[in-house]
């Protein structure tokens, strides 16, 4: 499971990355999670099985749901508490959910 | 309300193709610009004696080798610029955008005159010396000439390529080789535009691009971000924008960047000229005194909420913010306080930085705090070191941080106690 998360420079979502990965190490699940900053996407977009995108940047989401739509992965937004409070257990079931509909 | 209506202008600015590209384009140039900074930094440490030092042990020379690195940087802002914002916006229009950034790059030196004004020793007037590209223009000088020039030959480049002009060849002229003329004529097109350009402008007073640019409109929106009420402005709409949980600092930042860039190399070349700092409003006035923590100033909060809280949640927040905010990260306490949508610590949120403008201008104008040196610090350098770089070495900028730090602190308190007695309360109402 490749999960591509994104803000405006992919500071404080690395920090969200941190505690998803350990939340995936204690459920037992491999998976790839890292950040970029809105201006890399198209860099990284084939590589991930889905993308999140950072509350703060939510305005860059109908134009990144086109873009995931056109690459076949599901594109949404990360819930702001969450977000907030680095819950990254939430974050990871959040984008288990999404590719699995 | 304020969701509706902020959220789809916000979006729309943040959005614009050519904003866009102008800021993740000029981004390609902060990098360059902080490792020049490092030798900034050590040719104009203000210890007594250390020139003579310095002398001593390298030569008397030993300036103008230690800053070539200097001149490879920040002297080339604006060619790094013409590729980068070329390249971000042909990426938006998806065509080649390698090709784009090499022919903006192209055309930007077209557009740059090939002889500089050289003044011999003993002469009275200076003679015109050719062969040259005078490397004020391919630095901050330049930038808007490199920006323009960037959107103006990408739009060219893929309108051509998007309504896919063709020249017919005669049957026998193999399909290869009338593709490779085909993929010329963009680029010919734009070249032969800011050829003309040129022509024409060298015809009037102005003589270049470059006077006719600077004096129009780079100067002017320079003289008009660089006053007190223009950072006002700035940062009231970038706490506005985080006050609805949106990035401000890089939707303002997207439109005003460039003009605090140059006000920030427009320092550096002072000071290496060794004249009289200008500018008191710069990228690094912003970054590093008035958003101590993250945009909100909101260290301070942190603070508060590791040491002084009474609430388990304020408490649990702080040790999570804390760590991010010594780099100026504050999603944890926008989004997790949270501060967005939330009245009563929006107050302090926009109020702050906003003191904090009028502070810090008050110590630079005085002289009381040395005015920002050019050093572009990175905006995650933790307060205290931040100040004193950001100054060119001077603990007056640590100090005047200090001040800033006090000054959010006595804003930020009462709000503060306010928001941890109600965390109490419903932390009380739900253990009975």
């Amino acid at each position: 499971m490749n999960i591509l998360l994104c803000c405006a420079a992919g500071m404080s979502t690395s920090l969200l990355v941190t505690k998803m990965e350990a939340a995936a190490k204690a459920e037992g699940i491999s998976a790839k999670i890292w950040a970029v900053s809105a201006s890399e996407i198209n860099n990284h977009i084939d590589q991930a099985d889905v993308l999140l995108v950072g509350p703060q940047v939510r305005y860059l989401l109908p134009k990144l749901k086109k873009t995931g739509l056109e690459k076949g992965i599901p594109v949404d937004l990360i819930n702001s508490v969450h977000y907030g409070m680095c819950n990254g257990a939430e974050v990871l079931k959040f984008a288990k959910s999404l590719l699995d509909s | 309300m304020l969701e509706e209506k902020v959220m789809p202008v916000a979006g729309r600015i943040a959005g614009q193709r050519h904003l866009q590209a102008l800021r993740d384009g000029i981004i390609l140039t902060m990098p360059l610009l902080i490792i020049g900074s490092v030798f900034l930094i050590l040719g104009f440490l203000p210890f007594d004696g250390y020139p003579e030092f310095m002398a001593r042990t390298f030569g008397d020379n030993w300036l103008t080798k230690l800053l070539y690195p200097v001149n490879a940087t920040f002297d080339i802002m604006a060619l790094i610029a013409a590729f980068g914002v070329a390249y971000r916006l042909a990426e938006q229009y998806k065509v080649d955008a390698l090709n784009a950034g090499a022919i903006s790059v192209a055309a930007f030196i077209l557009a740059t005159p090939y002889f500089t004004l050289f003044t011999p020793e003993g002469a009275t007037a200076a003679v015109q010396v050719g062969g040259v590209l005078p490397m004020a223009f391919l630095g901050s000088k330049g930038l808007f000439v490199a920006m323009i020039l960037a959107m103006f030959s990408t739009e060219i480049y893929r309108f051509i390529i998007q309504k896919n002009i063709v020249i017919k060849m005669p049957d026998g002229v193999p399909p290869s080789v009338s593709k490779s003329f085909v993929a010329l004529f963009p680029g010919f097109l734009v070249i032969l535009c800011v050829w003309i350009i040129r022509l024409l402008i060298e015809k009037t007073s102005f003589e270049s691009l470059h006077n006719v640019i600077g004096q129009l409109l780079q100067e002017p929106l320079g003289a008009l971000g660089g006053t007190l009420i223009g950072a006002l402005i700035a940062v009231f709409f970038v706490q506005l924008l985080w006050s609805t949980g949106l990035h401000g600092a890089s939707i303002v930042g997207g439109v005003m960047a460039p003009i605090w860039l140059a006000q920030t190399d427009a320092n550096r070349v002072a000071l290496q000229a060794g004249k009289e700092i200008p500018n008191i409003i710069s990228q690094q006035f912003f970054d590093i005194f008035i958003y101590m923590g993250g945009s909100g100033a909101t260290l301070v909060f942190a603070l508060m909420m590791l040491f002084m809280a009474k609430s388990q949640q304020s408490k649990q927040l702080g040790r999570l913010a804390i760590g991010p905010g010594i780099f100026n990260i504050n999603e944890p306490i926008t989004f997790g306080a949270p501060i967005v949508l939330n009245p009563l610590l929006i107050i302090p949120f926009i109020l702050t930085p906003l003191a904090l403008v009028i502070t810090t201008y008050i110590g630079m104008s005085t002289g009381f705090a040395p005015k920002t040196a050019g050093v572009a610090v990175p905006w995650t350098t933790p307060p205290i070191i931040g100040g004193y770089l950001a100054s060119g070495g001077n603990i007056r900028g640590a100090l005047m941080q200090v001040i800033n730090l006090a000054v959010a602190f006595v804003i930020y308190y009462p709000f503060f106690r306010m928001w941890d007695k109600q965390n109490f309360k419903v932390e009380q109402g739900a253990n009975k």
